[in-house]
């Protein structure tokens, strides 16, 4: 198993370079904690109110004026707690309707949040301040924790939020692949159009020109090498479907009853709809003008459960899709990804000390652990750096959709074994006859030969049979 | 109510009739001709998607340029008036029209991918009153994008422009880029108003726009700040709902753009045209008050002739070289070629240098892609800023011609003129405005293009170098942990790499810096023709002004008693006359 590969070869480290033993015990206690995902963006892309869709609480601040002032981490604990750094100061829990309320005490720069949370058990998610923010101090936390200059960085992986692609964004995006670790950082970044409702001006179609514009990004060869992949989302709406409460149900299904055109002629504007109504205005705050656009057209198209109602919000939101993106690239790769960093950690200090007696045995982890291996061979696909015939196909057998062998073989679920063997085996044959064409480059055919060896990982699986 | 410019031009004219000044007269059907085509151009700039086009769209009232969820102007499209819709396609070959709803076919990035129709830009006509008062409104295409090609453009455009809408949306407050922008725009054209839009879809707005203005007043902006639905407009356009056409808040923007962008271009034009009638009866009246003290002093007729000859040479020595003015400007001009020629190849030199640090640091095959993207922009920024500010010191240059030109005028003639010295010199703004306004935005564009078998070749290059002898695994280890295991074979490739990627780089620099370069020389001697031209023909009036006094003078000496109180008595109802005309002029 890789974890325990790269805990030796840490503790050995340790031994070695005891000027260092800090910074790589550090690194040998987070090989054991969750996956560090920390959610970055220019000011005000709605980083905020897409972790609290995440987690389904309203526990990170969320405001329409610049908010986020300081790296705040959220993880899961027994009971909550929020502590301020770096006094290491504990700060009173403040719940008002149901939103955490944090008040700095004196300067912080960096918050811990421990909370409660299912959601939060295998993943500690990190909200960091806006980039290309006018108080330039506040982004500057931001690009200075996600890269360093000067140490590996805290987060293992990023969700990166954009409500279109601005150059800040791609600079940002740059420079985080920048730091030494070449291309490869394509794979721990997901991109998100953030605030996707109002990329259609709020019309009940929104999303999906939203899903349309991302489908563009996400071909777009200057982001392919930059991200694993775009998805769009509208947060606040997704936030407002899993937290849909009975009296919000009853306020808009009092809504879809009135009169079409009365309330076509409200749902003009957001200042006609509130009209000086306290209960109109907290409404369209908690969902936009194109949640309740949607959440009216939905109930008068026959909801009439409060719970269908969720379903449906959320479903519209696009976060179920970001969930699954976040899971299939993330979630199941959590140990190569958090391997990846403490051999960063690692790679550091071994060129700080200018010594090399370390340096085969992180070399062979790298080119000998074969999920690595697909990993660099699936980001060079995307950024172009190395081409193979049927590249869609080699995407999918390398787990860029998903880890599992009936997604990689790209078999229905409830496959069987024997047909698991029959597919990879059809795949070997596939990508052995590449790999033995001689019009393709050295290159290429190497990577067919990645790609054969995938395949009989999935043929040597437990229960596979191959076809005799 | 003051006389229009028109009438004064029309009252002048009839007034100098009878004095036969061809010259003078073709100066006031000049006046004339700039009145009729003068108009106010309006640039609308923002980052995308802020809802630009949209704007446009709601100020004109027609669905003129193509409004999308996605990066949707390509190009810039400028919207006039005219008698019936037309739409004209601009390119630096010429100019075609095509049927209106061809439109967002070469307007919309969806139709004209990265502008390959390589259009300068569309032109919409439409009848409509707003803009028969002479506005024209240029949707610009968002800056800030991945191209910021684009936002490169629409820098260069700015210069041109009378006044400037900054358009961003109230979802959120300035971002640090907006305000960038903002102040770059206040350098080259102070006339600049913010627009923030989408309020109906915010119940935040008022917040928004409250920081806004407290952003704008930290950074020193004075601008008015209007808060606008371009979705409210549109429904009260179509409804004629005058309640949701208040909501939208088009009405105060709408004034704005009459009573302050308008009027002040009416104005600059009231007061230019003013400064011409006042001249070109200055003129008449000066030769006429020297016939009348030659009639009135007879026997100090001889001592006026004397001067009048004096200034008359003087007036001839204006037209030299050696005069002061003329030395001005072309010492001026070139002492700016040389300034622009060296800021851009410093600018270049900068670029270069940064360049070849990149390339140095590493494989270039590696940065490839981002590089060349990289380097494009940095060399179109480059030399859109290095034209922004070449045009600036021009416009300055052309100030500073008419001061001497003026002060030498003064100073030359004789001490007849009562009071017409000119309270309101005008620089002639013809020097520096082209024709074709879009001039140097456009020329930076084909200089560009021009450079482009420079990109071109960095593509080559890209997929020339072969990838062959790489293996794999230990690429995949070093892309993974940078730049380890790097055995010599490779090393020597990076070298070869390294030294190709430099001289594409410095091939394609020095091919941008010799169109640039070519571009601001031709931009700097049309300026210096046009203003040599300008003040040549005034010298010449005045001169020829001169020579009538003269003449006159001479004619007095030789008259008889009878004529000359004949005379005089004429001499004054002239004189009455064409004061009138300027105290009507001037009310
Ligand atoms: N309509 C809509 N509004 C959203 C969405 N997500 C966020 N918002 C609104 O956008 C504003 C900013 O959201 P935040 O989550 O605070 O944004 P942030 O990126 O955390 O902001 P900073 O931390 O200040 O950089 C709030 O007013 C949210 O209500 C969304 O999906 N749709
Ligand atoms: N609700 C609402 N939507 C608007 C308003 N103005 C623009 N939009 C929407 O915002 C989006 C962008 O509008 P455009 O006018 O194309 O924006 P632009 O700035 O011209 O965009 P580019 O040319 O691509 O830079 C479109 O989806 C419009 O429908 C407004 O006042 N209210
Ligand atoms: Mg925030
Ligand atoms: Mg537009």
């Amino acid at each position: 198993m890789i974890t325990d590969e790269v805990r030796r070869v840490l503790l050995t480290a340790i031994d070695l370079y005891p000027q260092a033993s800090e910074v790589l015990r550090r690194q040998l206690v987070r090989l054991d904690e969750p996956l560090r995902v920390a959610i970055a963006g220019k000011v005000k892309a709605g980083k905020s109110t897409l972790l609290n869709a995440l987690v389904g609480e309203e526990i990170a601040p969320t405001d329409a004026g610049e908010c986020t002032k300081v790296v705040t981490w959220y993880r899961d604990g027994p009971s909550p707690r929020i502590v301020q750094f770096p006094q290491g100061k504990s700060l009173p829990v403040v719940r008002r309707d149901g939103a955490l309320e944090i008040a700095l005490d004196g300067p912080a720069d960096r918050l811990v949040v421990d909370w409660p949370s299912q959601s939060l058990r295998s993943t500690t998610l990190i909200d960091t301040p806006g980039i290309a923010s006018l108080t330039t101090a506040n982004s500057l936390r931001t690009t200075h924790f996600l890269s360093p200059e000067d140490s590996p960085s805290e987060a293992d992986a990023v969700i990166y939020l954009m409500r279109h692609l601005h150059s800040a964004d791609a600079n940002f995006l740059e420079s985080f692949r920048d730091q030494g670790v070449a291309r490869a950082t394509a794979i721990n970044t997901v991109a998100v159009i953030s605030r996707a409702d109002e990329i259609g001006g709020g019309r009940v179609d929104a999303m999906i020109s939203a899903r349309g514009i991302a489908g563009r990004y996400r071909a777009d060869s200057s982001l392919q090498g930059l991200c694993q992949n775009v998805v769009a989302v509208a947060g606040l709406l997704a936030f407002a479907g899993r937290s849909l409460r009975q009296n919000d149900f009853m306020a808009l299904t009092a809504l879809a009853a009135l009169p079409r055109e009365e309330l076509e002629s409200s749902l003009l504007s957001a200042d006609r709809f509130v009209d000086g109504s306290v209960e109109r205005r907290a409404l369209l705050n908690r969902f936009g003008v194109f949640g309740i656009r949607l959440a009216v057209t939905l109930i008068r198209q026959g909801v009439t459960e409060p719970s269908a109602l969720a379903a449906e919000l959320v479903a519209r939101s696009g976060l179920l899709e970001l969930q699954k993106v976040l899971h299939t690239q993330f979630g199941e790769r959590r140990h190569l990804l958090k391997a990846r960093s403490a051999l960063l950690a690692l790679d550091g200090v071994l060129r700080a000390a200018g010594d090399s007696r370390l340096t085969g045995a992180v070399e062979r982890i790298l080119a000998g652990t074969h999920e690595f291996t697909e990993l660099r061979l699936l980001s060079a696909l995307r950024s172009g750096a190395v081409k193979v015939p049927d590249a869609e196909l080699a995407s999918r057998l390398l787990g860029d959709e998903g880890a599992h062998p009936l997604v990689r073989l790209g078999l229905p679920r409830g496959s069987g074994p024997g047909e698991v063997g029959q597919a990879a085996f059809a795949a070997l044959q596939r990508w052995q006859r590449h790999a033995e064409n001689p019009m393709l480059t050295r290159r290429s055919a190497d990577a067919c030969r990645v790609l054969v060896r995938t395949c009989e990982g999935l043929l040597t699986r437990e229960g596979a049979r191959p076809p005799r | 109510m003051a006389t229009s410019p028109q009438r004064a031009i029309e009252l002048a004219l009839a007034a100098i009739k009878r004095y036969e000044r061809p010259d003078l007269e073709q100066r006031l059907h000049q006046a004339r001709a700039r009145l009729a085509d003068d108009q106010v151009r309006l640039l609308v700039v923002g980052e995308f998607k802020q809802g630009k086009s949209m704007l446009v769209n709601g100020l004109v009232g027609a669905p003129v340029c193509p409004v999308s969820d996605d990066v949707a102007t390509a190009v810039p499209t400028v919207v006039r008036h005219a008698e019936t819709p037309v739409v004209t396609l601009v390119r630096a070959e010429g100019r075609t029209e095509v049927p209106l709803e061809e439109l967002p076919r070469f307007a919309a990035e969806e139709g004209n991918p990265g502008n390959r129709e390589r259009l300068l830009h569309v032109e919409v006509g439409l009848p409509r009153p707003l803009l028969a008062e002479g506005l024209v409104l240029v949707d610009t295409p968002g800056v800030g994008g991945l191209s910021s090609v684009h936002g490169a453009a629409t820098m260069a455009a700015l210069p041109s422009a009378d006044a400037v809408l900054l358009v961003s949306d109230c979802s959120q407050e300035y971002t640090a880029p907006e305000l960038e922008f903002l102040k770059q725009a206040m350098a080259v054209c102070p006339n600049v108003a913010c627009v923030l839009t989408k309020t109906d879809l915010y119940p935040e707005w008022r917040s928004i726009a409250d920081r806004d203005r407290q952003h704008l007043a930290d950074a020193g902006i004075k601008a008015e700040v209007f808060t606008v639905s371009s979705t409210l407009r549109w429904h009260a356009l179509q409804t004629g709902d005058q309640e949701v056409n208040t909501e939208s808040g088009y009405p105060p923007l709408v004034t704005y753009l009459r009573k302050k962008v308008v009027a002040q271009a009416d104005l600059l034009a009231r007061r230019s045209t003013l400064h011409d009638v006042l001249t070109v009866i200055g003129q008449v009246v000066d030769s006429l008050r020297a016939e009348q003290t030659a009639q009135e002093n007879p026997e100090s007729v001889q001592q006026l002739i004397r001067e009048l000859t004096e200034a008359e040479q003087r007036a001839a020595g204006l037209k030299e070289r050696s005069a002061r003015w003329q030395q001005t400007l072309s010492d001026g001009v070139a002492d700016l070629n040389a300034d622009v020629d060296y800021d851009l190849r410093d600018r270049m030199r900068e670029i270069v240098r940064e360049a070849e640090d990149a390339l140095l640091a590493g494989d270039p095959q590696k940065i490839w892609d981002q590089f060349s993207v990289w380097a494009q922009q940095a060399v179109t920024s480059a030399v859109s800023a290095n034209s922004v500010w070449a045009t600036q010191r021009a416009r300055w240059l052309a100030k500073k011609v008419a001061e001497h030109f003026d002060s030498d005028r003064e100073q030359m003639l004789p001490a007849l003129r009562v009071g017409t010295s000119d309270p309101l010199r005008s620089v002639p703004e013809l020097a520096v405005r082209e024709s074709d306004k879009f001039g140097i935005g456009s020329r930076l564009l084909t200089g560009l293009r021009g450079g482009y078998g420079g990109l071109l070749m960095f593509g080559l290059i890209g997929s020339v170098i072969g990838l062959t002898l790489i293996n794999p695994i230990s690429v995949g280890a070093a892309l993974l942990l940078g730049g380890k295991g790097i055995v010599d074979e490779r090393k020597r490739i990076t070298t070869k790499r390294q030294n190709d990627c430099k001289v594409a780089l410095r091939k394609y620099v020095d091919d941008v810096s010799f169109h640039a370069g070519k571009d601001s020389r031709d931009m700097l001697r049309g300026l210096q023709r046009d203003l040599r031209d300008h003040f040549t023909t005034l010298a010449e009036q005045l001169k020829r002004s001169l020579t009538e006094s003269i003449q006159a003078a001479q004619k007095s000496v030789k008259a008889s008693h009878g004529d000359r109180d004949a005379r005089l008595a004429e001499i004054k109802t002239e004189l009455a006359a064409l004061e009138r005309v300027v105290k009507q002029v001037t009310a």
